[in-house]
């Protein structure tokens, strides 16, 4: 005979500080361990949804950044008609000159941060970075001192925002139009025209890599390999979307910290559960005993104090589960996301958000918190022999 | 009160099971708060050990990566009130090319080293051998350890962005920096040995003589080079570093919050454990009222022991973190996108608040359940338990 749901459900409600409070502290780590795993893949996120398969990152060999890689008109030239890039309407290839610098942007709230603008040429520029899409005003037109800025940049720094004048670099620039990118990295850059960024910056060499896209059917690692080897320049080429998977391991730090929380966090709420649980059966012995009296199964007490436990749990971690992800909007709201980049001269700008993978994460915490926390004690409560737990009573 | 002592120990060990797991559950707890204060506090602490106020850095006013001309150090180091100054500039060599920058690394004047930084306490040899071997490498202290280094050895830094592929040796260490230092004459030479003239500098770190000249030197810098084709911007050393961890604002706020959340845990553990040896003692209580004790002395005692409890296991757990931050070193590799966030240092401040927090959560803990069941009347009680 089992016992039923409510035998549970009325236990947990007889003691009501006991009860909140080991739900409270399993909401608590809920919150916590979210919060984190959602920072972790938030970044994950954003740098490996930069970049699209079908393009190509052209830099200078052994450099690891865009950044750090400069090229000359010549190379440009030279590889422009290599065979398998893809071509617009007109014939032209689609490989899109760039030129970045990572000038200071003040923020709101007077600090300062370097940001990457990128100089490329407004209409192959969209041709071949397909995910980038305009969403507010228009693409910037050529040599007329004018910037477009992604979605995480907007409001972050002053001068940001459509129709402001933005100050960075030698120069001012109008911001005419705002895009987004499918929240990849790009949202975190700043777009002007190529020549003009490379005048301001006074480089010698006016470019720091090219993005080509491959045409339909063509072999990309032919395209690699050729450019790779041409012995007129130190050329290396890779897959746009392998580059930033390789920027994206920098989530990795976040994520042993996750873990970290994780098993120490749960260590905590496991014990704090198995001694609510150890008193609620200490307390209820004389019930217990009168339950097995009446010819209850030791698995149906098991049973019936797992459930107990389990319920916590669940509760727990739906009160967790709410207040983390409205916790993560407020926090990322406030600081207008979180920027990552200490060392890089770059700030990545990441929309925090907890997603429906780490709550399942954070489920199966809580989970693995009910049912340890609850085993103990309910076994406990099984092997209780009736006649003694009535005379103890 | 301490005549009390061995009644609040007798209790603890009352239920022995629970005060044990109690204590488990606050020690972990108080070591992952511990560990993750460690990473702004150890941001903290670089800033403080970095900054004195005899030091300016200048920079283009655009941005750090725009540079200068190497030229514009000569100016500074002719003003009157500088002492010395040196340039800086990033190198951005790796060692293993398919692991990318795992330390910072920068070419600076090798000769000036001595008299800017001389507040580092750079053992002396290491400089001369600094000065005098144009392939010498300073090593940080934790880059050592990291990468399990010695004094002597030879290492390839690849540049990433000069076409320079420096080949030196480890002629000292600098204590306690995560960076490394080579002759920016190497780099001269090599690129000039491939035709190309280096004449930029990234940042110019400025030792002045009088603290109290610092704004009106920054100001007479930024000055001599304005309507230059790179002006500059001058300021403090602490400025300079904060601004350039600034993006970590953000991060930081998350683990205070998460640090805060963990510690609201102990506090729901701690309370709940103290409200159920409360509630199992009410009778006992009653009767030790009725014997004469006075309330205050057996709330006193309840509360001894839920601090005395969350005080030991904080002790524990703040050795703990000690542990674990070594752990999360091994771990952790350097990683640029964090800085030092990721060093896990465990300073003094961490662990002593560590222990009070504990305490006064025991404290706290304690109270609440101990108050009511001490203030009870005795009748009241008795009729409720018999």
């Amino acid at each position: 005979m089992a016992l039923p749901l409510s035998y549970s459900v009325r236990s947990l409600f007889a003691r009501k500080l006991r009860t909140s409070l080991t739900v409270g502290v399993i909401a608590l780590v809920v919150i916590a361990v979210s919060l984190f795993l959602g920072l972790a893949s938030s970044l994950r996120r954003t740098l490996v949804s930069t970049g699209e398969p079908e393009n190509l990152l052209v830099m200078r060999k052994g450099s690891d950044n865009d950044g750090s890689s400069q090229l000359t008109l010549q190379s440009l030239q030279d590889i422009r008609f290599f065979e398998g890039i893809a071509k617009d309407a007109a014939g032209d290839p689609l490989i899109s000159p760039e030129f970045v610098m990572q000038p200071f942007f003040r923020t709101k709230a007077g600090g300062r941060e370097n940001v990457l603008v990128r100089g490329v040429e407004p209409v192959v520029a969209l041709a071949v970075h397909r995910s980038v899409k305009l969403v507010e005003g228009r693409m910037f037109a050529a040599s007329a001192g004018e910037a477009v800025v992604g979605r995480g940049v907007v409001g972050r720094y002053l001068g940001t925002r459509l129709g402001d004048q933005l100050e960075f670099g030698r120069g001012r620039w109008r911001v005419v139009g705002v895009f987004e990118s499918e929240g990849s990295s790009f949202e975190s850059e700043v777009w002007v025209d190529v020549r003009q960024l490379a005048n301001d910056a006074k480089r010698g060499m006016p470019y720091s890599s090219f993005r080509l896209r491959v045409a339909d059917g063509a072999d990309a690692g032919a395209l690699v390999r050729r450019i790779g080897a041409d012995p007129r320049h130190a050329l290396e080429a890779q897959r746009e979307t392998d580059y930033y998977a390789e920027q994206g391991e920098s989530a990795g730090t976040i994520f042993v910290l996750v873990i970290f929380v994780a098993v120490l966090a749960g260590i905590g709420a496991v014990l704090g559960a198995t001694n609510t649980l150890y008193a609620a059966v200490q307390a209820r012995t004389a019930e217990i005993g009168t339950l097995r009296a009446l010819g209850f199964s030791r698995g149906s007490i098991l049973r019936s104090f797992l459930v107990e436990s389990l319920i916590t749990s669940a509760l727990g971690f739906a009160i967790g589960a709410v207040l983390a992800v409205a916790l993560a909007f407020a926090v990322s709201s406030a600081l207008g996301g979180i920027g990552f980049g200490a060392a890089t001269f770059t700030t990545n700008v990441v929309q925090l958000r907890v997603s429906a993978g780490d709550l399942e994460a954070a489920f199966a915490l809580s989970l693995a918190i009910g049912l340890l926390g609850g085993y103990f004690p309910a076994r406990a409560a099984a092997r209780l022999r009736p006649i003694e737990a009535l005379r103890r009573a | 009160m301490w005549k009390y002592a061995p009644l609040v120990w007798k209790n603890l060990g009352r239920n022995k099971l629970r005060s044990l797991m109690t204590g488990a559950a606050i020690a972990f707890a108080v070591a992952m708060v511990c560990v993750l204060r460690t990473m702004p506090a150890g941001l903290d602490a670089m800033l403080d050990t970095m900054s004195t106020g005899t030091r300016i850095s200048v920079h283009n006013e655009a941005g750090i990566t725009y540079g200068m001309p190497y030229a514009y150090l000569n100016k500074v180091r002719a003003m009157p009130g500088v002492v010395d100054a040196l340039s800086f500039t990033w190198f951005g060599g790796v060692v293993d090319q398919d692991k990318g920058v795992e330390f910072p690394n920068f070419a600076v004047d090798a000769d000036r080293v001595g008299v800017v930084y001389e507040d580092w306490k750079i053992d002396p040899q290491a400089l001369a051998d600094f000065q005098r071997y144009r392939d010498g490498a300073l090593v940080g202290h934790m880059v050592m350890e990291r990468q399990r280094w010695k004094i002597g050895d030879l290492i390839t830094l690849h540049s990433t962005i000069w076409p320079v592929d420096a080949q030196l040796r480890i002629v000292g260490e600098i204590p306690g920096r995560p960076f490394v230092w080579l002759q920016r004459a190497y780099v001269e030479q090599a690129m000039l040995a491939q035709g190309q003239n280096w004449d930029q500098a990234g940042v110019i770190w400025v030792r002045i003589d009088d603290a109290s000249q610092l704004n009106g030197l920054m100001a007479k810098i930024d000055d001599t080079f304005r309507n230059s084709e790179a002006e500059t911007e001058s300021e403090t050393e602490k400025s300079f570093f904060s601004n350039m961890m600034g993006n970590l604002q953000g991060f930081v706020t998350i683990l205070l919050i998460v640090a805060g959340l963990v510690t609201l845990c102990i506090v729901f553990i701690a309370a709940n454990t103290a409200s159920m040896s409360v509630r199992e003692r009410v009778g006992e209580l009653a009767v030790m009222k009725a014997l004469g004790f006075r309330w205050r002395t057996l709330f006193g005692t309840l509360v001894f022991e839920a601090a005395l409890l969350s005080t030991v296991a904080g002790a524990i757990g703040v050795g703990l973190s000690i542990g674990l931050s070594a752990l999360l070193r091994l771990l952790v590799s350097f990683n640029p996108s964090m800085g030092p966030l990721s060093a896990f240092i465990v300073t003094s401040a961490v662990l002593v608040q560590g222990l009070f927090m504990a305490f006064f959560i025991g404290i706290l803990s304690g109270v609440l359940p101990s108050f009511g069941a001490a203030r009870k009347p005795v009748a009241q009680t008795l009729r409720e338990v018999f």
